[in-house]
């Protein structure tokens, strides 16, 4: 039988990505499962959780068992611009569950990219985003978005601090009513907060929307990532992978880390996002290296809900022997069914919970089949 | 098939009523079923009628694609889902009351008896004041009157059961209404659906507010 056989569909898609990663010249990143604490005190706010798992090691130092991968490669990264580093990972996290606080271990598996990441170096992220997303074999959407265009926005209208966040978390939930209010209530001019909910609300195909985003913008840091996702939507069209990407400007990461394009994947079936990525310049010069950052992450644990079938555990042969039985004939029995590629389970008593194919027992010399 | 999460109880009806006249309507609804999930074979919606305070959970997991909520199980819940419409109705506030005659000591933490400690705690982050949350299900008004504690933080409609009760808003902390959400997912899958639905309940919801003006 098929090695592959045996893996679980989740183990098989691991195997399949860090084969497409790979196909890309993606090299593993080697890691440790822990970090200083430090390191995540420092950037609290890259992380989806506060809460971290800290331990004390032998010299007093704490550390903490990682509750993101991006920021340990940032860390671990050469800096320079002169080539990309092109690094992947597979790696558990360490995080909070939202709704109940108990810590949970979680899969992720993502590529980055580091150093001078020019168009096509781009292009290449997205085309492994997209491809990941296809080979989890559902229907799937990617949302794409640009951070310079909403940041953009609001430099032009002087929005910062505690009032651009709380616009960026409205512009999250496609909240257009209190974005409005919020606005107007900043003393925003009719022109300024309908150019703000026309960015939520315009509707298309991708280059209408580029289109319209286009007629919105006013100043450089808007105009120029408008171009920008024009681009990076050409270079995929070229590689035949548009169909399946979309704008959507709600899309905002913090921009205290990122600064371009940013992307969510989604897959029918699955409630929330499950790719995420994003440039992020501002985290690489934020952590003193001299270089561009641009990545995703798959979140396999987000795939479980589409696991909606019962697992079933399966031999071929279930071989029940006696306790008085000859233990080296049972053996060379069993032995002879794996020598013909059989999926044997042995077992004195009773079967347990798995399903055989075929029910056999030990008759002083063979295992026979009975009904 | 859209599945549409609404409350049970009062504000339900009304909501439903709205969706039946935008031309979603579930003849199972109107028999007067009492089952929880109701579909018809022809329809292009399903109803699941849930606890108020469990829609945004329905919809932020995915079991329910859109719902409609009141806007404070909405900022207790903190649930990630799209708030695409304010519906205007089912409106109140939410304020801080106190008996008649309070007066602050500021030198200790203000105790605050609440049915809902997320939005209490980001209201007096905001102004800078320690408190002290006692988490309640229900008769919050009896806190202050037993000195349970100092001040509450409630929904307040017209106010006459605060009245009743020797109590007085003292402060106004946010309106509240009942706003249509939507399961992130759910906008990429089915957003033509969605939209459209969206785009009907505004244009009923202008047309009422012209009405009563």
């Amino acid at each position: 039988m098929n090695t592959m056989n045996i893996l679980s569909e989740q183990e098989r898609l691991v195997l399949l990505l860090r084969e497409l990663y790979q196909g890309h010249g993606c090299v593993r990143f080697p890691m440790r499962r822990f970090e200083e604490y430090a390191l995540y005190l420092e950037n609290k706010s890259f992380l989806t959780s506060e809460q971290v798992l800290s331990f004390t090691d032998g010299n007093g130092k704490l550390m903490a068992l990682k509750p993101d991968v991006t920021l340990s490669i940032v860390k671990h990264a050469r800096r320079g611009r002169e080539c990309v580093e092109k690094l992947y990972y597979h790696e558990s996290v360490y995080r909070a569950s939202p709704t109940d606080h108990e810590f949970k271990e979680i899969e992720q598996i993502g590529v980055e990219y580091l150093g001078n990441i020019d168009r096509c170096a781009t292009g290449e992220v997205m085309w492994l985003a997209l491809e990941s997303l296809r080979m989890i074999g559902r229907e799937y959407v990617m949302d794409i978005s640009h951070m310079g265009l909403t940041a953009g926005l609001m430099n032009d209208c002087g929005l910062d601090g505690e009032a651009r966040e709380e616009a960026f978390r409205l512009i999250r939930q496609k909240n257009v009513h209190e974005l409005r209010a919020m606005l107007t209530a900043k003393g925003l001019g009719t022109d300024t907060v309908e150019r703000f909910a026309a960015l939520l609300t315009i509707s298309g195909t991708v280059e209408e929307m580029l289109e319209k985003a286009a007629q919105l913008t006013l100043g450089e840091a808007s105009r120029k990532a408008v171009e920008e996702l024009s681009q990076l939507y050409s270079d995929l069209r070229a590689l035949g992978m548009e169909s399946h990407v979309r704008l959507d400007f709600s899309i905002a990461n913090d921009l205290d880390y990122y600064n371009g394009l940013v992307f969510r994947g989604y897959v029918e079936g699955a409630p929330r996002a499950v790719l995420s990525g994003g440039r992020y310049d501002h985290l690489m010069a934020k952590m003193g290296k001299d270089a561009d950052g641009f990545g995703f992450a798959l979140y396999l644990d987000e795939l479980n809900s589409l696991a909606t079938l019962p697992s079933r555990d399966e031999v071929d042969v279930l071989a029940q022997y006696a306790p008085e039985d000859d233990a080296a004939k049972v053996l060379t029995a069993v032995k002879r069914m794996r020598e013909l590629g059989l999926r044997v389970l042995a077992t004195c008593g009773e079967a347990p919970q798995v399903y055989a194919y075929r029910h056999c027992r030990f008759d002083g010399e063979r295992f026979v089949e009975v009904e | 098939m859209l599945n549409v999460a609404l409350p049970k109880g009062r504000l339900g009806d009304k909501v439903y009523n709205l969706f039946k006249e935008i031309g979603y309507d579930c003849r199972a609804m109107e028999d007067g079923d009492r089952k929880l999930v109701l579909r018809d074979p022809d329809g292009e919606v399903s109803y699941l009628l849930v606890k108020p305070s469990d829609v945004a959970i329905y919809v932020e997991h995915g079991a329910a694609d859109i719902g409609v909520v009141g806007k404070d199980v909405l900022l207790e819940g903190g649930n990630d889902v799209y708030e695409l419409l304010d519906l205007g109705f089912g409106k109140c506030r939410m304020a801080e009351a106190a008996p008649v005659d309070f007066q602050e000591n500021r030198h200790r933490p203000l105790r605050v008896a609440t049915k809902y400690p997320r939005i209490a705690k980001q209201y007096y982050a905001s102004i800078c004041r320690e408190i002290e949350v006692i988490k309640l299900n229900g008769s919050i008004e009896l806190a202050p009157i037993l000195g349970l504690s100092d001040v509450i933080v409630d929904i307040v409609e017209t106010g006459t059961t605060l009245k009743q009760n020797g109590l007085d808003v003292r402060r106004e902390i946010l309106p509240i209404s009942a706003r249509f959400i939507a399961n992130k997912a759910s906008m990429k899958f089915k957003e033509a659906q969605i939209r459209d639905i969206q785009e009907k309940l505004a244009a009923v919801i202008m047309e009422k507010a012209g009405e009563k003006k």
